[in-house]
């Protein structure tokens, strides 16, 4: 087991070595720098190229590409992620403060998504082509068909309008004010939550019709087992696997992909920043933010890895 | 042996004096309403986050709104005035002009201290000014080319300070109300230049209490404010939204009172119904406009009876009516934004190539032009910038209006961040392509259009001797009338007789605010009245 996860442990360095060249190079393919875009649009046009190229020389767009690659590969190596080329602030400093509303926006969304689409799926499942099973399917085709980003604008212009009332704007932590935080993120948790059930859903539906048709559980059932017994013991934790794929693959793409939905919600989160650091040509806080969502999702396919040896006593770890 | 010009706060040079007529003849709703009420935190939005603190550096209005509560300038722009061009003092107590026009004496008002509790003195103001006009190297000032005419300034005594120009110049003051050139504090200047870069720290009506990254900032009154009575809040607090239907949210459910820099027509309309006496709306051209920049190195475009063509076919009356209904732009203008004291009357303005009342004449005129250069049935690329507002309905509007004298043109939209990389490179036939102020002064609107190697900015690639004379002439001009000829001669020759550059519309700044928000005056530039010290809440 301890020689497996140091495996993918190093498995992983040749992952986001590639990732990393891959955004190093595509940043600098697109025209302009962030030097342009600060000081040479507006009412720029007083700024002199002396200038403008000293303050190329400030982020280091002056060195040689493969030199900025180097001074960046050895920053990571010395977990120093550098300065932001907008900010000048630390890309760590930068993260951190975004960080903590992103992973809780993120667990309460996965939270909501869970409870909602486990005891749906399985009950549209054992109640397959009934009433019961149509309505969790229109309920979870609905959640598919709207991006949680206008489901997001319908909740804020219901507020407004039914009870003149908007959720707070700016974040407030769990630990300095639980109801503030909660006003604020609980909204966005339940537009994303939904969409992100709908998939899980219909997952565990199908995973536990799939499951539900196996020998194993006819004899269990020709055994006279408890029908409650079967679903959770035989039936579910088979059923499980796919889910819980979905799950975690959706929970790594809510740490850096809400972009519109922060927007709305104006969430001082990751999607934002990583919006703002890519129009303002940040080239050093794009590629880390790049890099640490790469890696966020290696991660937790590896933890899923791990899970699965847990789950199904057939996977080996070699 | 010094002139005085002026004497005390709200009295400007002669060069001035249509300045004050403006100010007066415009109307001014806002100020002058009742007795202000202390208390309270002014809530705004701000679409934009300040890279870093320092003005002298930096050119968004998002370290404008934020930033300027902290902070004095030398002379600002009297916060009364809607036309937005009249320089009154902020540090400066009085001032003199010299006879000959080259030297300007400051007084300061006495007893200003910094948040720190330390005295600003003349030593302060000529290290922030030696900053901003004569930056050591390693250190940025964005607006440095703005202050050529500066040979030196000198601090006689704590509370003078002396400026020495090497020719006489109209701007001179105009140029010193900017709202960028924060006074900072000599001692930490001399330790560490780029402290205020991380830092803040002025004599403003309000001190720094946090900023919290991508989230907002907040100040707090400065109690022992130099300007007795001020300020009238208890803070304020600026929240960055860059979305603006967020924006829009924040005050229609009465999260934030006001958003500084503009809504589009369709917002305030939806304001007003959803919320009505709840709601002020001040309105105000804007200096800012979207110009058409043609390259006059792709031919057939370095022929001016084409580009003469470009600009006849334009509707622009009929297109102020359809457009400013769905976007940020309204007013017919020339170089100047209209109200302001050189703007070009509107009879005068219709005699220029694509602003005269019959639009067929122009029409007309138009084909014929675009044939006798050959160029018929003309297609090209015309380059628009990837910001909705107001480059999409505006590039609509241009595309159907030269389909009309024959041509055929096709738009691609550039992604914002890699627009102004393609404007510098020349790689366009015509492009949109933009400029805004930070005060409606002509040495600043007009210098856009000078020949391309004295301002890269040009992107029309053109040497026009003729222009660059102009320029300088009217800068140089301190007689009103004498400037305002300079300038009728040089809007003549850059968009009729040469038709160099091609104008749209003048932009149009919509503020819709909740009413309870007081002693704010709008005006032409959203980067002026940012100080907040005369702003107050009615409940």
């Amino acid at each position: 087991m301890g020689k497996y996860i140091l495996k993918r442990f190093l498995l992983m360095i040749p992952t986001l070595l590639g990732v990393a060249v891959l955004v190093f190079v595509l940043l600098r393919v697109v025209p302009g720098d962030v030097v342009e875009l600060r000081f040479m649009s507006g009412e720029g046009q007083f700024a002199d190229p002396q200038m403008l190229a000293m303050e190329r020389a400030k982020v280091g767009l002056d060195k040689p590409m493969w030199k900025q690659f180097l001074d960046w590969m050895w920053g990571i190596v010395r977990l120093d992620l550098g300065v932001s080329m907008w900010t000048g602030a630390p890309i760590t400093e930068e993260i951190k403060l975004r960080f903590a509303l992103s992973l809780q926006l993120a667990i309460m969304a996965t939270v909501v998504a869970t409870l909602l689409a486990i005891p749906l799926g399985i009950l549209a499942a054992l109640k397959q082509d009934t009433w019961v099973d149509y309505t969790v399917r229109v309920f979870s085709i609905a959640g598919l068909a709207m991006p949680s980003f206008w489901l997001g604008i319908l909740m804020i212009l219901g507020f407004l309008v039914i009870f003149k009332w908007l959720p707070p704007m700016v974040y407030t932590p769990l630990w300095v004010n639980p109801w503030q935080n909660l006003a604020q993120l609980i909204w966005p948790a339940l537009a994303v939550g939904y969409r992100y059930s709908a998939v899980a859903t219909r997952m565990t539906r199908s995973a536990m019709l799939e499951v539900l048709r196996e020998d194993y559980i006819r004899t269990a059932r020709a055994k006279g087992l408890w029908t409650k017994l079967i679903l959770t013991r035989h039936a579910l934790k088979n059923a499980m696997l796919p889910v819980l794929t979905v799950i975690a693959l959706e929970f790594a793409f809510l740490l850096g992909g809400l972009v519109v939905t922060e927007q709305v919600f104006n969430l001082n989160g990751l999607g934002m920043l990583f919006v703002q650091a890519i129009s303002h040509r940040d080239y050093t806080l794009t590629q880390s933010l790049v890099l640490l969502v790469a890696f966020v999702f290696i991660f937790v396919n590896f933890l899923m890895d791990l899970l699965y040896g847990r789950l199904d006593p057939r996977i080996r770890y070699r | 042996m010094a002139y005085l010009l002026s004497r005390l706060r709200g009295v400007g040079a002669l060069a001035f004096l249509p300045v004050l007529i403006v100010g007066v003849v415009l109307p001014s709703p806002v100020m002058g309403q009742d007795k202000p009420r202390y208390g309270g935190e002014l809530i705004f939005p701000v679409p934009s986050e300040p890279p870093s603190y320092d003005g002298h550096r930096e050119e968004t209005f998002g370290l404008i709104h934020p930033i300027a509560p902290f902070y004095n300038t030398l002379l600002r722009v009297d916060p009364r005035d809607p036309s937005g061009t009249k320089p009154i003092g902020d540090l400066a107590e009085s001032w003199t002009v010299a006879r000959d026009g080259l030297t300007y004496t400051f007084k300061l008002h006495k007893g200003v201290k910094f948040h720190d509790g330390s005295e600003m003195t003349s030593k302060d103001v000529k290290a922030s000014y030696d900053k901003i006009i004569f930056p050591p190297p390693g250190v940025g000032s964005s607006r440095k080319g703005q202050y050529e005419v500066v040979e030196a300034l000198e601090a006689p005594d704590p509370s003078t300070v002396r400026f020495h120009l090497k020719w006489p110049t109209a701007s001179f003051l105009a140029s010193l109300a900017s709202p960028w050139n924060f006074i900072y504090k000599a001692d930490i200047l001399v330790k560490d230049i780029h402290w205020y870069e991380t830092h803040v720290m002025g004599t403003g009506p309000f001190t720094f209490v946090e900023h919290v990254k991508g989230s907002h900032l907040v100040g707090k009154k400065n109690p022992t404010y130099w300007d007795k009575g001020k300020p009238y809040l208890d803070g304020f607090r600026a929240i960055f939204i860059s979305s603006s239907s967020a924006q829009v949210a924040a005050i229609r459910g009465e999260r934030a009172h006001i958003q500084f820099r503009g809504f589009g027509p369709a917002d305030r309309n939806s304001l007003k119904a959803s919320l009505g006496d709840k709601i002020t709306v001040q309105e105000s051209p804007w200096d800012c406009i979207l110009l058409g920049a043609i390259n006059h190195n792709k031919k057939p475009f370095d022929d001016k009876r084409v580009r003469r063509a470009l600009t006849l076919a334009l509707d622009r009356y009929e297109g102020s009516k359809a457009l400013s209904k769905i976007a940020i732009v309204k007013e017919v203008a020339g170089v100047q934004v209209p109200g302001t004291p050189y703007a070009t009357p509107p009879e005068e303005l219709a005699k220029l190539a694509g602003y005269g009342k019959d639009i067929n004449a122009a029409r007309d005129e138009a084909r014929y032009l675009l044939k006798e250069a050959g160029a018929e049935k003309l297609s090209f690329t015309f380059k628009n910038r990837g910001i909705p507002m107001p480059y999409e309905p505006l590039a609509i509007w241009m595309i159907d209006q030269w389909r009309r004298v024959g041509l055929n043109v096709k738009q691609e939209v550039i992604e914002a961040a890699a627009y102004y990389s393609v404007l510098r490179k020349g790689d366009f036939e015509v492009a949109m392509d933009f400029q805004c102020g930070y005060i409606v002064e002509p040495d600043l609107d007009i210098y856009k259009f000078i020949s391309t190697d004295k301002n890269p900015a040009n992107y029309g690639a053109y040497t026009d001797r003729v222009l660059d004379d102009l320029y300088v002439k009217q800068s140089r001009a301190t007689d009103y009338e004498e400037r305002k000829k300079y300038i009728r001669q040089f809007e003549k020759r850059v968009l009729d007789a040469e038709a160099h550059y091609l104008m749209t519309l003048q932009w149009h700044r919509i503020i819709p605010h909740s009413s309870k928000v007081k002693g704010w005056q709008i005006t032409p530039s959203h980067y002026l009245n940012n100080q907040l010290d005369a702003v107050w809440l009615s409940e």
